[in-house]
């Protein structure tokens, strides 16, 4: 059908993770460890993650080339950020618009999620508020 | 004059429909957001009780023993992944439905399906003779050696606790895209009013 968006079908496609793990090294990396016990860990032959661990020395430009990286791979079906690490690059996640990969905000050990930053419920707050506004107007 | 108030009552119908219509739109989008939401209260319980229990691990078994030093960064490929299909909504669109493969073999380049899960948008229970014949998956027993040959069973725990993860992050997953088809077409409806 005309102009139907073509969604591309995987038999096998692989969960990538950006997860911050600020703080002591005892409670570093928990959750991309916890999901590495549950056995979504890649490694290629170029010997790439699936996964990049955030930590006190990794750069916001690091983490945004992760982000595009992860983001343009065909064999990623499934990106998820921990909601602070998402918040250092809110603009690139915002603007992110495709379906697949889907980009899911993740809360971690030291910051619980926070519904008034995650990127689709802050749009649905913002039609919302801007409806309410042009209804008062009328 | 009969043509005119049959042409009325028409429209009328025509916009009893069209406010149906959005009416429905509005309601599923409402109830994909209402899910979105408790699926992400459910997830962060799970991935506290995932950390507590990887925490307990480590006390246990000592953080010499579970460390960054001894992730697995040899070639693999992931032994949970997913399977992505095309879901039509209606005749208008297409989304993408995410399906969880876990513990799916890699043996001679062949990939045997492990535990598929179609996760509707609901939450799933697994009984407890499930439990065990999950827990003998060689992939899973792999995963878990990376940290030694005999692991705390709180790090057993750890690893059931972000399985459980993974399941609820594949329905939230899904739950998403209805979310943002639907919201779009609210948006749509919305614009169509206001212009």
């Amino acid at each position: 059908m005309a102009g139907r968006a073509q969604i591309p079908t995987k038999s096998s496609a692989l969960i990538a993770m950006i997860a911050d793990e600020f703080g002591v090294v005892l409670l570093c990396w928990d959750t991309v460890t916890g999901f590495l016990l549950a056995g979504v860990g890649n490694v290629d032959l170029r010997r790439k993650t699936n996964y990049l661990i955030v930590d006190s020395k990794t750069t916001v430009k690091a983490i945004e080339d992760a982000f595009k990286e992860f983001t343009t791979k065909e064999d990623i079906a499934i990106v998820l950020i921990s909601q602070y690490v998402a918040n250092m690059i809110r603009f690139l996640v915002d603007s992110y618009n495709k379906p697949i990969p889907a980009i899911l905000e993740i809360p971690s050990k030291d910051h619980p999620y926070d519904p008034a930053h995650d990127s689709v419920l802050s749009r649905v707050k913002n039609l919302f508020s801007a409806e309410s506004v042009a209804s008062g107007r009328r | 004059m009969m043509e005119d108030q049959e042409e009325k009552g028409n429209a009328e119908n025509g916009i009893g429909r069209q406010k149906q219509v959005k009416d429905e739109y509005l309601l599923q989008f409402l109830d994909s957001l209402d899910g979105y939401l408790t699926l992400l209260d459910s997830l962060s319980s799970t991935l506290s009780q995932g950390w507590l229990e990887l925490a307990s691990a480590r006390h246990a078994m000592g953080a010499s023993r579970i460390n960054g030093a001894l992730l697995d960064l040899k070639v693999h490929a992931a032994a949970t992944s997913l399977k992505v299909s095309e879901q039509d909504v209606d005749s208008m669109e297409s989304q993408p439905c995410f399906t969880l493969c876990k513990w799916a073999s890699s043996d001679n380049g062949e990939r045997s399906s492990g535990e598929e899960k179609s996760l509707s948008p609901q939450l799933r229970h697994r009984n407890n003779s499930q439990l065990s014949g999950i827990i003998s998956s060689p992939q899973r027993q792999k995963s878990l050696s990376v940290f030694g040959v005999l692991v705390s069973p709180k790090l057993r725990s750890a690893q059931l606790s972000f399985e459980r993860a993974l399941e609820t992050l594949v329905e939230i997953a899904n739950l998403h895209t209805t979310m943002l088809s639907m919201f779009e077409q609210v948006h749509k409806e919305l614009e169509n009013t206001n212009g």
